[in-house]
């Protein structure tokens, strides 16, 4: 197989705070908190951060200097900064831009961040065809979105609800052992919780979906060679990536079973020399259980509409044999805001990192970690990147 | 199950684009779509330029207003000032000009309702001066 893979880029380092529903602390305060967990925990000088990609926000976003307040609030100065508005897509965005503009030269070190005090805040408005041809029909945002996708996803291919089901358990399961999970989330669940659980938007039911709160999440980023120079005690390798944005854009009546996962998935593995049998684990991301399913498909773990059997027949738990969300996901351990995206991204660094605790994978020799962003009008989701990280 | 009389968020026309021709169309009951005159294709919901070609050179086009239902979902925990309306149905329904549109379905029972099964156009009054297009089985 033809693969282009580098190893020139390196993560080395991660950050969490807690996800809290209403903890009422801004987001620049909990940004703080992961810029000096990742200095102390890899012993570097604020002074190498010299770049920084941040994620958009829901609770300050309407700011448009968002990303130079927080330099300001931080004590930053960068000479390359990237403000990334993919929704959940923009943490492992934000590595694929820092690893391009660290190649290019614009900087060496950087941090990579996502804060959001949605919970605390209020949601801004996206205006607009909304107003027009969204909102006078009262489709209910993201969870009315994902209902007209499960429908059509069960006339297509049939949907076995016990897989949904499983994935809910499973990734609870996982969540009770996260101490950084929100503490509302942190209590069993049972199949037949989630199977009598009430519907929302037919056929999405609540435990089908996220609860949005507050948290932030980080990673430092620099080349292999300015890790070696820093001392650097661990280190993982992005290997591949694959990203796309408004797909299926301009088709009038597109499949929206199928997402834009079908391209970056495939380019990513391509990148990386890989085949999702070689997947150690994964860290999708989960807005909505349904598209954890798609996810699987479209990237190729099992045939198109053979998701929820794959989902049966596979240990997903982080003993298995392809661990997924081992921190609870967002729909167990919480979605905060618009750092969600960074959530299971920094649980795989954390495993790669042999940092997991009791929910440690063995031999976490790689791990692919997905984004989604955006909701569309009348297609599944806006956004689908993907990114494999390996061990030197 | 009509929707009359009860309160909504009402459509802002002209907001993010000139759709003035669109609802003054569907005060006197016609359902517009947009071309794209140099290919041919039509698109909805309505764009500042094609989809395909890049190009500013659109006209109007009355739909037929017959369709097949593409998706659906019954909505029980209302979108924010839609409280008053649940539970309703949305849906996609593919036009047979060959576009979608997120609309309500009406006149039919969310157990009775299919993927396929033929619409057609339904004006729902909101103002004196506003109608929104919904669809009914046909």
């Amino acid at each position: 197989m033809s693969t282009n893979k580098r190893k020139d880029i390196a993560i080395i380092g991660y950050g969490e705070t807690p996800v809290v529903l209403r903890g009422g602390r801004s987001s620049y305060e909990l940004a703080a908190q992961v810029m000096e967990q990742i200095l102390v925990q890899t012993g570097i000088d604020k002074r190498e951060i010299d770049g920084l990609a941040i994620s958009e926000t829901m609770s300050e976003t309407g700011n448009p200097f968002w990303g130079v307040y927080m330099c300001e609030m931080l004590g930053l100065s960068p000479s390359w900064m990237q403000l990334n508005g993919l929704g959940g897509a923009s943490s492992i965005g934000g590595i694929a831009r820092a690893a391009a503009a660290i190649r290019d030269g614009m900087c060496e070190t950087v941090l990579v961040l996502a804060s959001d005090a949605q919970s605390s805040g209020k949601t801004p408005e996206q205006g607009a065809q909304r107003h027009e041809f969204m909102y006078p029909v009262g489709l209910k945002g993201p969870v009315g979105a994902f209902g007209l996708l499960s429908e059509r996803y069960r006339h297509q291919y049939g949907l076995d609800e016990r897989a949904l089901a499983k994935l809910a358990v499973t990734q609870r399961n996982h969540a009770l052992m996260n101490p950084n999970g929100c503490e509302k989330l942190r209590k069993p669940l049972t199949e037949e919780d989630y199977l009598s659980s009430k519907y929302v938007s037919t056929p999405i039911r609540v435990l089908d979906s996220v609860m949005v709160c507050d948290g932030a999440n980080g990673v430092l980023v620099t080349s292999t060679e300015n890790a070696r120079r820093l001392g650097a005690r661990k280190m993982i390798h992005p290997i591949g990536y694959g990203e796309i944005s408004n797909f299926n854009g301009a088709a009038r009546q597109p499949d929206i079973t199928v997402s834009g996962f079908s391209l970056a998935g495939p380019k990513a593995l391509r990148q990386a020399g890989m085949r999702p049998p070689d997947v150690r684990m994964i860290m999708p991301y989960d807005d909505f259980l349904i598209a954890l399913i798609i996810t699987l498909e479209d990237i190729g773990f099992c045939e198109k509409g053979k998701g929820a059997q794959f989902v049966l027949d596979t240990d997903l738990s982080y003993r298995g044999t392809l661990p997924l969300n081992t921190s609870g996901g967002q729909i167990s351990a919480g979605q905060p805001g618009l750092a969600g995206g960074g959530l299971n991204l920094v649980e795989g660094v954390r495993q790669m990192f042999e940092e997991a605790g009791e929910r440690q994978v063995s031999d976490p020799r790689n791990c692919m970690v997905t984004g989604i962003g955006v909701i569309p009008y009348g297609r599944n989701w806006g956004v689908s990147n993907v990114m494999i990280l390996e061990q030197p | 199950m009509s929707a009359a009389n009860i309160s909504r968020p009402l459509p802002r026309p002209n907001a993010y684009m000139d759709t003035t021709p669109f609802w003054r169309a569907t005060s006197e009951g016609r359902l517009l779509i947009q071309y794209c005159v140099d290919s041919g294709e039509p698109q909805f919901f309505p764009r500042p330029i094609s989809l395909v070609t890049g190009r500013r050179n659109l006209e109007w086009r009355e739909a037929s207003g017959k369709g097949t239902v593409y998706s659906f979902t019954n909505t029980l925990n209302a979108w924010p000032g839609h409280e008053a309306r649940v539970p309703y149905l949305c849906a996609l329904v593919d036009l047979e000009e060959g576009v979608r549109i997120l609309c309500n379905l009406y006149q039919v029972k969310p157990e009775d309702v299919r993927i396929g099964m033929a619409v057609k156009l339904y004006w729902e009054r909101l103002t004196d001066e506003l109608a929104y297009p919904a669809f009914v089985p046909a």
